[in-house]
């Protein structure tokens, strides 16, 4: 894995102009699984439907809305969403410069430093390329019938504002379309 | 100065402190080893006045800090030297509540546990818990992300807001929604200890009252065991409600304290709540039982007095143990829930290389970790002991693929610790993050990350991809 990860960051490095998908990414699988603790870490290129086998095996599910199951988690976590944002822990992600950082973990309380991991979730692709994600996973028996999540466009101004700062403050180069 | 002098004539007579009497009460938060008197403190009463404040501040290049009630335990709302201290404790009004949707609109200074008495009649109440919940305020809660005994069903602060208004040092309004497309500002704000902007409206959800919730009591021989059930019971497929672990020290001082009657003989204690329907319940309770058939003592509560007595001591183990001894230093680390007992027999080896006591109190369904350092300050030198002895701990806890605070907050007490769990590029995003919404540093400046120089004197920069400390430590 770290191949992968250091040859991501040279083609960020090298890029002007970059859109990121999990063809692109071609970095898929379950880094780590602990039933037990609730708790699975996966590479962002991970169709979700491998990820929900996995779980399937002890009675666990992700406990979010998904639309289809043929997507990759990274694609997901993209585009955004409360419930799934709910669930993530941690993430590592190479920033707009080709640095390789992580933020939040595998556990499920932790208010060290800004929660960058949710801060993420929705800024579908043009901020920084994620690479891993952990989530909080529930047993299959919890889980109520989940309906898809209300999304609002933000029109004030001062948000707009602030979104596009917290865009140079990951991608400086303006290279993530 | 400049600044107080403006405070006092643009600002109502009686909510501006100044002096070294008026302002003492407020030189701390409830980490009281930390102390510092503002320039002054402002107890505002309206949205009107915040701003007026900051206009001010920002005018002079005053730091602000806001505060709720001071319960915190990391120093984030302690005063910095020549700030202005910007209370919010006066705006406490729960503004609406909307039952169909189970949601309620709340004024920033509105306690925890209010919000649960305003619904109740609703059959509805605010599930995040902290121990602190009969003083701590909502905004303070938000600006900490604040856990409690019922996260690991119910989630955390992060989870029951809905949306928050808040203001920026500009005195700008920014709504933020769980709905808004886009970043996830509202999550980011969650945590952010007042280095952001100033949070003035909280829209929270409402949680139904569960129909009835039962605690089994479980006392065991040896804290391995006890934690190999908390595991277990997880892996049955159980969540429950709440799922916490004391060891035998800090179970004899809840015991001394509140007289709950916990098993004095167990080398541990583990309370697990279980709430649903009746059926729900009973199902679980058989399940976990069945787990708990080597535990040396069980006790399930018969009654809803019952239950909360067993929580009781749980709920005082804090000031428990604060009967004990003149001081104590709480930890806050978070660790994955399988190395529970691989880090009580290294907090029990440090223990005894330090010379300090140590009571254990975990909220074990999460895996974040609360021991109690007992100390004495005026015992010179003591007090730096405590400060390397607590380091060690959220070292190990990070080392272990957890972090250094679950839910008290970095504030300025873990800011070394910081250096251990981030690097200098993860410091710096940080950094760049407060700037983009507090560009000239005034909002609680110096708290929660650390500056650069301070972690490369330490000599403490987290090793990311190299070689880490304490390499016999299984991770992931």
């Amino acid at each position: 894995m770290p191949d992968r990860i250091n040859q991501l960051q040279q083609l960020i490095k090298d890029a002007n102009n970059l859109h990121i998908n999990s063809e692109w990414l071609a970095h898929a699988g379950v880094i780590e699984y602990f039933p037990e603790e609730l708790v699975i870490t996966i590479k962002a290129g991970t169709k979700i439907s491998n990820i929900q086998t996995e779980l399937a095996k002890h009675n666990q599910m992700l406990p979010f809305f998904i639309k289809t199951a043929d997507m990759s988690i990274g694609a997901a976590y993209a585009q955004g969403a409360q419930d799934l944002s709910d669930c993530v822990l941690g993430v590592k992600i190479i920033d707009g410069t080709g640095a390789y950082l992580n933020f939040g973990g595998q556990v499920m309380k932790n208010v060290s430093g800004y929660d960058v991991a949710r801060l993420l979730s929705g800024s579908k692709g043009k901020l920084a390329v994620i690479t891993q994600i952990s989530f909080k996973v529930m047993p299959i028996s919890y889980m109520t019938q989940l309906s898809a999540p209300i999304k609002r466009a933000t029109t004030s101004q001062l948000h707009q504002h602030i979104e596009q700062k917290l865009k140079q403050v990951f991608d400086p180069r303006g290279i993530f379309n | 100065m400049k600044v107080i002098q403006r405070l006092l004539t643009q600002l109502p007579q009686g909510i501006v402190l100044t002096g070294k009497e008026n302002t003492r009460p407020f030189e701390c938060d409830g980490l009281s080893v930390y102390r510092q008197k503002p320039l002054a403190v402002v107890l505002t009463e309206n949205i009107a006045q915040i701003k007026q404040v900051l206009k001010i501040c920002k005018d002079n290049n005053t730091p602000v800090v806001t505060r709720g009630a001071g319960t915190g335990l990391a120093g984030g709302a302690m005063p910095l030297k020549n700030s202005v201290v910007l209370g919010l404790s006066k705006l406490n009004q729960v503004k609406s509540i909307d039952v169909k949707n189970r949601l309620a609109v709340v004024d920033p200074g509105v306690r925890n546990i209010a919000i649960s008495e305003a619904v109740t009649q609703h059959g509805l109440y605010y599930a995040p818990d902290p121990s602190s919940q009969i003083a701590c305020t909502i905004g303070g809660n938000v600006a900490e992300n604040s856990g409690g005994v019922h996260c690991l069903k119910y989630g955390l602060t992060v989870h029951n807001v809905e949306a928050i208004k808040m203001l920026t040092i500009d005195g700008e309004e920014l709504i933020l929604s769980r709905q808004d497309d886009g970043l996830g500002l509202l999550a980011l704000m969650n945590g952010s200890e007042g280095l952001l902007g100033i949070i003035i409206e909280i829209t929270v959800k409402l949680t139904p009252t569960p129909i009835l919730a039962r605690v089994v009591m479980a006392g065991f021989d040896s804290v391995r065991e006890c934690a190999n059930v908390v595991a277990d019971i997880i892996k049955a497929g159980i969540i429950p409600a709440g799922l916490e672990m004391m060891d035998s020290f800090a179970m004899e001082a809840a015991e001394g304290f509140a007289q709950v009657g916990y098993p004095l003989d167990a080398k541990a204690l583990l309370l697990c709540e279980l709430d649903g329907t009746q059926t729900q319940v009973q199902a679980e309770l058989d399940s976990v039982l069945k787990i708990l058939s080597d535990a040396s003592t069980v006790k399930v509560s018969e009654s809803e007095e019952e239950r909360l007595n067993f929580w009781k001591g749980r709920k005082s183990a804090f000031p428990a143990v604060g009967r004990l001894s003149p001081d104590y230093y709480c930890m806050d680390g978070t660790i994955p829930r399988r190395h529970l007992a691989d880090m009580l027999e290294k907090i029990n080896e440090l223990s005894q290389k330090y010379q300090l006591r140590v009571a254990n109190v975990f909220h074990a369904g999460d895996g974040n970790l609360h021991p109690l350092i007992l100390y004495d300050a005026n015992i010179e030198g003591e007090l730096e002991k405590v400060e390397e002895f607590g380091t060690e701990i959220l070292k190990l806890s990070v080392d272990m693929g957890g972090t250094i605070t679950g839910e008290h907050g970095v504030g300025v007490e873990k800011l070394n610790a910081m250096c251990h769990q981030f690097n200098a590029k993860e410091l710096a995003i940080f950094h760049k993050i407060k700037a983009v919404f507090d560009p000239k540093s005034l909002l609680n400046p110096g708290k929660a990350v650390p500056e650069l120089h301070r972690c490369a004197e330490l000599g403490a920069m987290h090793v990311h991809h190299g070689k880490l400390p304490h390499p016999e430590l299984e991770r992931f």
